[in-house]
């Protein structure tokens, strides 16, 4: 991203899907939104600078951790998100305990002597049991406040709280919230042979193993609330669907009077699972109430249906079907109807995810041996490919903005989680230990909404 | 048809068929639940037994490729008297040459009539997971359908598939995908 100021108009350039799509900006903003306009550039252009400054201390954190803890876990996400980079803190001039914070209570000219398009300034106040901060984004170049925020809460979530602030610094600065204030879900060799199922934030902290049995635990989903976590284990030696709750500790296990159920994932909203269920060799997809009471039949065969993923409305299914000789990517209206095929380039085409906004399909599809990630519009069209032959690319997860996908590779000799920008194909994080293999991921809603 | 698993201090599962019955029942059932469960702040720790097989599972042997998972000794040498099998890839078809195989593995179940058997559909590792479940689902069924058409009871023969995630070979190459594209046949007596 470019930035450059004219007199009265920022220019923010956004690639946003430039490869892939016919070009597309953002609306123009509505009136007194400032002069906020959208350019289209090519990947490789510039970052835009930011500075995030330590925050003013109020009393109760003398020792600056949590400004540093708020600090830190902003300049990760903000270098994560693609659109900037961090001024190295070491280059700052202003100390933030001795300046203000709000507008006018600083010098803009320290900014712009260390060429920082933005800067963040705030303030904490903090007491043994909740704290109070306040965050600001500054335009440097224009001397204006151009976002500002006030989150409370307990010590415990100050990085939640950057992640938020995170979001907010991107919707000011493009016009679209980040997504950062997330969660992926993960399958994991890490802890020994075992595949677990972790979740962890999109920065990489706050890792929660969610599953601890010595078999195999595969396919996480969550619902919309991020509260329920639908995932397919063989702790009872065979397979089954668990549906658990994060917030009351507790799950139901989906079993099925018409066979094996083999993988499933969960409606948006949370009150529907599709099911794939084997019986006789033959599998078939069902809609199953939240609790695993059996709505509806949705295919019937004697092939493979497999690799369930609902729109984010919850209208539509994408599934894997082999029922024209190779595995492709199917679509069918949920509430009953004819499915209609979607990929039609290679012979092995699986794993489908909806965009947020409904209206593509990212997949895997093999060549030479190994697979690479695409997308395809529903409406039809050419699908784009994202992956390029770099290992076997597998599993693609859309982000809740739709900037990015989550996908496991085998690129560095064994499975890892990466996290690629859409727009340009960069990778902008390696989630890992460098131990064990990673697969399966899938990423959440935001927190909270 | 509720059965409950609990934990070690973990999590309770509640299981059931999708049954309608179940459908009226899991609300109740889950609140009578809902008091035994204690909290945990980490971890879904269902104190999973691997000698408390689940229905369908074969029990007595040891020698379930998920068994030998959890024992540590998977691709160690699986004993017993029966033959695997093998595939071509992304295939579940019985080869001509594993005929013989499926023969002598019927004639050693016919005459061990107390016998069950479970057949375990594997894959190879290219592929998706899910999709490899469903493939290893249809190579157990091909190898059942054959030992019923030799004879042999197909309620003695019950089946599960592992997809790709039990493989008894680890390199990333023909050699080993060949012997990880295959069924295992773990008997009961």
């Amino acid at each position: 991203m470019k930035r450059s100021s004219t007199a009265g108009a920022i220019l923010f350039a956004i690639v946003w899907f430039a490869m892939l799509l016919p070009v597309s900006a953002q609306p123009p903003p509505a009136a007194g939104a400032g002069p906020l306009r959208m350019t289209i550039e090519g990947p490789g252009s510039q970052l835009s600078t930011i500075a995030v400054s330590g925050l003013k201390n109020l009393g109760g954190d003398d020792d600056h951790r949590t400004s540093s803890d708020f600090v830190t876990t902003l300049r990760r996400n903000l270098d994560l998100s693609g659109y900037f980079r961090n001024i190295d803190p070491h280059a700052f001039i202003e100390d933030p305990q001795t300046s203000g914070f709000e507008l006018g209570q600083f010098n803009f000219a320290d900014w712009r002597s260390i060429n920082s398009d933005f800067v963040v300034k705030g303030s904490i106040a903090q007491e043994s049991s909740s704290i109070k901060l306040t965050a600001y984004l500054y335009d440097v170049a224009q001397q204006r406040r151009m976002m500002g925020k006030n989150y409370t809460g307990a010590p415990g979530d100050v990085r939640r709280m950057a992640r938020r602030f995170a979001d907010a610094v991107l919707e000011a600065s493009t016009g679209q919230k980040g997504p950062f204030d997330s969660k992926l879900a993960f399958v994991s060799t890490r802890g020994g042979r075992f595949k677990e199922i972790y979740t962890q934030s999109i920065d990489g902290e706050d890792l929660f193993k969610l599953t601890d049995n010595p078999t195999i635990n595969l396919f996480p989903s969550f619902d919309r609330t991020t509260n329920s976590v639908l995932y397919l284990s063989y702790k009872s030696m065979e397979p089954s669907l668990y549906l658990a709750d994060l917030k009351a500790q507790r799950e139901i296990k989906l079993g099925s009077p018409h066979g094996r159920v083999i993988g499933g994932t969960i409606s948006s909203d949370g009150t529907r699972v599709v099911a794939a269920i084997e019986r006789n060799g033959a599998t078939n997809l069902f809609l199953l109430a939240r609790e695993g009471g059996e709505l509806r039949q949705l295919t019937d065969g004697n092939g493979i249906n497999v690799s369930p993923a609902i729109s984010p409305d919850g209208s539509m299914l994408a599934f894997t079907s082999d029922r024209s000789g190779t595995p492709q990517i199917w679509v069918m209206p949920l509430g009953g109807g004819a499915a209609r095929r979607i990929t039609f380039k290679g012979d092995y085409n699986t794993t489908p995810s909806y965009s947020p906004k409904g209206d593509r399909i990212v997949y895997q599809s093999r060549a030479k041996g190994r697979f690479d990630i695409w997308t395809i519009a529903l409406a039809g069209g050419t699908p784009a490919q994202l992956t390029d032959g770099n290992g076997s690319n597998e599993y693609p997860s859309w982000s809740p903005d739709g900037r990015y996908i989550a996908f496991s590779s085998t690129r560095s000799g064994h499975s890892q989680i990466y996290i690629m920008m859409v727009s340009n194909r960069k990778i902008i994080s390696t989630l890992t230990e460098g131990i064990g293999n990673d697969s399966c991921p899938a990423w959440s809603w935001w927190l909270g909404e | 048809m509720i059965r409950v698993q609990r934990g070690r201090g973990g999590w309770v599962s509640s299981g059931g068929k999708l049954a309608r019955a179940v459908a009226v029942v899991s609300l109740g059932a889950m609140l009578a639940l809902a008091g035994c469960s204690s909290k945990k702040t980490q971890g879904l720790n269902d104190g999973n037994n691997p000698n408390a097989l689940g229905e369908g599972g074969v029990n007595g042997s040891g020698q379930g490729s998920l068994e030998q998972l959890t024992k540590g000794t998977l691709g160690q040498g699986q004993q017993g008297p029966l033959t695997d099998i093998h595939f071509a890839y992304n295939e579940y078809t019985i080869q001509p040459q594993d005929g013989s195989i499926l023969r002598g593995n019927a004639s050693w179940l016919q005459k061990n009539a107390s016998s069950r058997v479970q057949v375990e559909g594997h894959c190879d590792d290219r592929g998706s997971e899910e999709y490899n479940i469903a493939l290893g689902a249809k190579r157990a069924q091909a190898a059942k359908e054959y030992l019923v058409t030799l004879g042999i009871p197909g309620d003695r023969i019950s089946t599960i598939s592992y997809g790709k995630e039990l493989p008894v070979c680890t390199e990333h190459d023909e050699s080993c995908w060949s012997q990880n594209r295959r069924d295992h046949f773990v008997v009961n007596q």
